[in-house]
């Protein structure tokens, strides 16, 4: 049972892994947010398996609701295109 | 393709180092003497906070005053991001001026009545239910502030104004929960305690449900700090651009 755990757990670290890489690389900010929040909720799996509840009920709503919607607003209020 | 280059660069290096520190490291066995005490003392052993829920207990009893600084930090924060935000009366009074409208199609509005319904229960038992099972003050606060998020987003703020909920009275709200934090703090000092004593100063029980004493008090004053708080600077983000830029005389 425990391999399952550890399966599903490096599975959703690798994804949260390739997602935070496509969110740091993205020209375009509004896809880096949403590339971000598929990696939050591959962690908030990874708090849940390693048996963090309190955790994963901030975690959720901060990382995927408040923190997304607030990146959201700032880039409503400047530009959506990374100018490098 | 450079970026999937990269990508594989990045896997295959975090990979490696995770396979050679993983041998490394020694599978962990038992408990740390110091989860141990938690878990035996928080409901049943001498040094008791009378709540089934070893977290909670911790958060808000065993390391109180951790918490109550952790809430401060928070509190400066919201006070920072409104006082970059002030605005004059007149300038109050127009940033309120507008009128809601539905941008998004039919489903979406219905949805996120129901959604939103949703969510005030969810946080509501996320918080006061804090201290029998997984959650509290802070999380079901943050959970709680996505529900004005949501109304937002699809029926623009204001939606929320015109409802009741402006900026003032949010910050009201803000200001009774931590308030009642402080309360919460004090009152042992009244019975002859130390500041932030729990046991056996509160009740542990009512009508049959354990209330872990001060853990439900704080929780519910949290809760409404921190979703209040969310509230007001959301509140005052999404004031449009436009706006903005009149009243700091910005020309472009």
């Amino acid at each position: 049972m425990i391999a399952v755990h550890l399966a599903i757990l490096s599975i959703t670290a690798l994804i949260g892994l390739v997602f935070s890489y496509l969110a740091i690389t993205e020209r375009d900010l509004l896809k880096a947010v949403a590339y971000s929040a598929v990696q939050a909720i591959a962690y908030a799996i990874i708090f849940y398996l390693l048996m963090a509840p309190d955790i994963v009920l901030a975690y959720v709503a901060i990382a995927v609701g408040i923190y997304s919607a607030l990146l959201i607003f700032v880039i409503g209020k400047t530009g959506r295109y990374e100018v490098v | 393709m450079k970026r999937l280059a990269g990508l594989i660069i990045v896997l295959l290096i975090v990979l490696t180092v995770s396979c050679y520190v993983s041998r490394m490291v020694p599978p962990q066995k038992n408990l740390h003497p110091l989860g141990e005490f938690y878990l035996q003392n928080s409901y049943f052993g001498r040094y008791s906070a009378k709540s089934p829920e070893a977290v909670t207990s911790i958060v808000w009893d065993y390391r109180g005053v951790d918490t109550l600084f952790e809430t401060a930090v928070f509190f400066l924060a919201i006070i920072g991001s409104l006082t970059l935000f002030r605005l004059n009366k007149g300038q109050a009074e127009e940033a309120k001026r507008g009128e809601p409208k539905l941008e998004l199609p039919g489903p979406v509005a219905t949805v996120t009545k129901v959604t939103v319904a949703m969510i005030l229960a969810v946080s509501a038992s996320i918080a006061l239910h804090g201290q029998l099972t997984p959650g509290g003050g802070f999380q079901g606060g943050s959970a709680l502030a996505v529900a004005p998020l949501l109304i937002i987003a699809v029926y623009t703020k204001y939606a929320l104004e015109k409802n009741g909920l402006d900026k003032t009275r949010a910050i009201i709200i803000r200001s009774i929960g931590l308030l009642g934090i402080a309360l919460t703090a004090l009152v042992p000092l009244l019975l002859g305690g130390y500041i932030m004593q729990n046991q056996p100063i509160f009740p542990a029980k009512a009508l049959g449900v354990p209330l872990g004493g001060s853990l439900v008090f704080y929780n519910f004053f949290e809760y409404l700090a921190v979703g209040a708080g969310f509230t007001a600077v959301f509140l005052l983000l999404s004031i449009p651009e436009e706006k903005f830029r009149k009243f700091l005389g910005v020309r472009r």
